[in-house]
């Protein structure tokens, strides 16, 4: 093996650490401020690269503007699952809400399916098939421009938490629900902009990685589970520890897959969720200071 | 008093029972089916039930099968084993089905093989292609499966003469999805090869629904193998291929590549020219019985063939023959008939059932040059 071999296996697990951070920082904003575990956010994520395939393909929009849009309906898609089931579960019923955003993801699963059928669809645009060649090392475009995004969201996301009053207000909330509304913080309207933020994300997410994977209704299903054990080793509710998590298991997929067999990398991923849980179950940057 | 009430009500239940039974021997002859219709492979599903509806709908319109009309019940199975035997089961306890039909998935006709033989129900087996089915029944134990598409091992056994013919047999290393389906192939690939003192260059599974296949693709690049032999479908198949394009992996696939799948960028570029691949079927066989299969195909669905829906029509018109010879719509007379079939296929070849209760059609054998699908030729399994 020469060095262009771990040289593409490192930028690939790079690339697949950043997909995965776009997923589990959205999931991890929203357990931060509501603690909430939103199982239906794999579902958004495919929601969003539907949406994306749609304005794409069928309606002829550019893909760049076609990021924008998804994100923005993902944004108020965000906004509507909080007023409508979300702010019903404030102030306890953690298992409430693992039931009802459980079955929000079956509903949206197989509403899917039912509209769209499970025939993979892909997104097509002119720069689809375009690859970057550095030596033995190669890379598509849209991957590139995928962790670009990936990159570009945790920078604002991040500036937003620690730069922003609405920042301050949403990591308070995380801190003391009762204290932040003590000292006048709005906790439903940091609730609310949280999980528009979050679902945000995965709509993005969606969109980023739709002409990078097949789209179709089951796609949610692989990451969100992934999203799971990523934001429990990066420390429940932490964003920045999430998508380090992201990255550092993304690497270690990818170097892993690239000299053991494959389907041993999920069953190394959950192993490092289960001994996290056991070792030090606040993760490996802890949930004291949520997001 | 009671007494009296007792025996109106055994008079009920023996009227109500008999006219259950007048109700089956006089409506419609009723075929079980479980195919995935939802989960990961339901477009295949979906194809599945076009083809067997195909055969069903042509053979209504000549009047139907002994003065009845032949209906089809689709159940769900998900390509799942426990959900397969969870719909065939509850269509078994309701004893009005005269045959099984098709599983899809090997995993899931695998689970349903012994509910039939302990139920005395034929089963025929349209698509799913792993070995094993065919090695377990007949002489090998299962007297009610039939299993009319080839099996993976017969398949690759032609691939893998004809690549030896033309010298590219000898570096195959070999990509397929974790289940019976992968397995079969891999199986089928590796005897294949020791036949001819050859073994694969490598195996590597991976998980169904995987979407990111850059580690595993990298490490076979890096192996510089002569042909990569993959065994996805679905999204799957599109990831990955997309994912080798992207890599630049430079070899040629074969094995039992969905060459109708390829995106149309990836197939014109070239890149995988050079590609083999063996299949059941092919839409582009020129026979009248295929041409004339494909334009009723795409005229009801706007889509044309593939081979699930090819597999599925063809076998479903097996078990409707075997229906009508039978002369009664009884599983056992059905199941007797079925041993002796003797239908024309639209590959050119004669249906018939060895003692493994397998058919050994044509495989299509097929090459992509200068970025188009070509048909090398046909080779009996």
């Amino acid at each position: 093996m020469d060095a262009g071999f771990y040289l593409q296996l490192l930028l690939n697990g790079i690339v697949i650490g950043v997909i995965y951070a776009l997923v589990a920082m959205g999931l991890s904003l929203i357990f931060g401020v509501l603690e909430i575990v939103n199982f239906a956010h794999g579902e958004f994520y495919m929601l969003g690269a539907m949406l994306a395939y749609f304005l794409t393909m069928n309606m002829g929009l550019g893909y760049a503007a076609t990021v924008v849009v998804v994100t923005a309906v993902a944004v108020c898609l965000g906004y509507v699952l909080y007023e409508a089931l979300l702010a019903s579960l404030e102030g306890g019923g953690f298992e409430r809400s693992i039931l009802l955003t459980l079955g929000l993801s079956m509903v949206l699963q197989n509403g899917a399916v039912f509209l769209f059928t499970t025939t993979p669809r892909m997104v097509q645009t002119s720069q689809s098939y375009v690859n970057l060649v550095v030596g033995d090392v190669r890379v598509s475009l849209m991957r590139v421009f995928a962790l670009a995004l990936g990159l570009l969201a945790f920078g604002a996301l991040y500036l937003i938490l620690y730069g922003t009053r609405i920042g301050r207000a949403m990591r308070g909330v995380a801190q003391n629900r009762d204290a932040a509304l003590m000292v006048g913080i709005d906790p439903r309207a940091v609730s609310r902009l949280a999980v528009a933020i979050g679902i945000g994300l995965s709509g993005l997410a969606g969109a980023a990685l739709a002409p990078v994977y097949a789209v179709h209704p089951l796609m949610g299903f692989s990451f969100v589970f992934k999203a799971f054990a990523i934001i429990i080793i990066g420390g429940l509710g932490n964003v920045a520890g999430a998508a380090v998590a992201a990255v550092a298991l993304g690497m270690l997929e990818s170097v892993i897959g690239g000299f053991l067999p494959l389907v041993m990398v999920d069953a190394l991923v959950f192993s490092s969720m289960i001994a996290m849980l056991l070792l030090r179950p606040q993760g490996l940057f802890g949930r004291g200071v949520r997001v | 008093m009671r007494r009296m009430r007792l025996a109106v009500a055994v008079a009920a239940l023996a009227a109500l029972a008999h006219s259950g039974f007048a109700q089956s021997q006089e409506g419609p002859i009723l075929i079980g089916a479980s195919i995935p219709l939802t989960g990961g492979v339901s477009m295949f599903g979906q194809h599945s039930r076009w083809g067997a509806e195909l055969a069903a709908a042509e053979a209504n319109a000549k009047g139907g099968v002994l003065g009845r009309k032949i209906e089809i019940d689709f159940q769900d199975n998900r390509c799942n084993p426990a959900e397969a035997v969870k719909s065939v089961t509850q269509m078994l306890a309701e004893k009005k089905y005269v045959a099984i039909f098709d599983g899809l998935c090997s995993s899931a006709a695998l689970a349903i093989m012994p509910l039939v033989e302990r139920a005395g129900i034929p089963f025929v087996v349209a698509n799913a292609s792993a070995t094993s089915i065919a090695e377990r029944s007949g002489v090998g134990g299962n007297k009610w499966t039939f299993k009319v598409n080839p099996t993976d091992a017969s398949m690759l056994d032609a691939l893998v003469g004809w690549l030896d013919k033309e010298g590219k047999a000898g570096n195959i290393a070999f990509l397929g999805e974790d289940s019976d389906f992968g397995r079969a192939g891999s199986t089928g690939l590796e005897n294949a090869l020791k036949k001819r003192n050859l073994k694969l260059a490598g195996v590597d599974f991976f998980q169904k629904g995987n979407a990111d296949f850059t580690p595993v693709l990298t490490k076979i690049k890096a192996r510089k193998p002569g042909l990569l032999a993959l065994y996805a479908v679905d999204a799957d198949f599109q990831n990955a291929i997309r994912q080798w394009y992207g890599l630049g992996g430079g070899v040629p696939l074969t094995g039992r590549v969905l060459v109708d799948q390829v995106p149309k960028e990836i197939m014109e570029s070239g890149f995988l020219d050079g590609t083999t691949s063996v299949q059941p079927y092919d839409p582009s066989v020129d026979t009248p019985g295929n041409k004339a299969f494909v334009e009723a195909f795409r005229k009801l669905h706007n889509v044309p063939p593939i081979l699930v829906s090819f597999e599925s029509y063809e076998a479903m018109k097996v078990l409707i023959d075997a229906i009508r010879r039978a002369g009664k719509a009884d599983p056992a007379a059905i199941r007797d008939a079925l041993v002796t079939t003797k239908m024309p296929s639209m590959l050119g070849t004669v249906i018939d059932f060895d003692d493994h209760n397998l058919a050994h059609n044509n495989a299509i054998i097929l090459t992509i040059k200068g970025g188009k699908v070509v048909v090398l030729g046909m080779s009996k399994t």
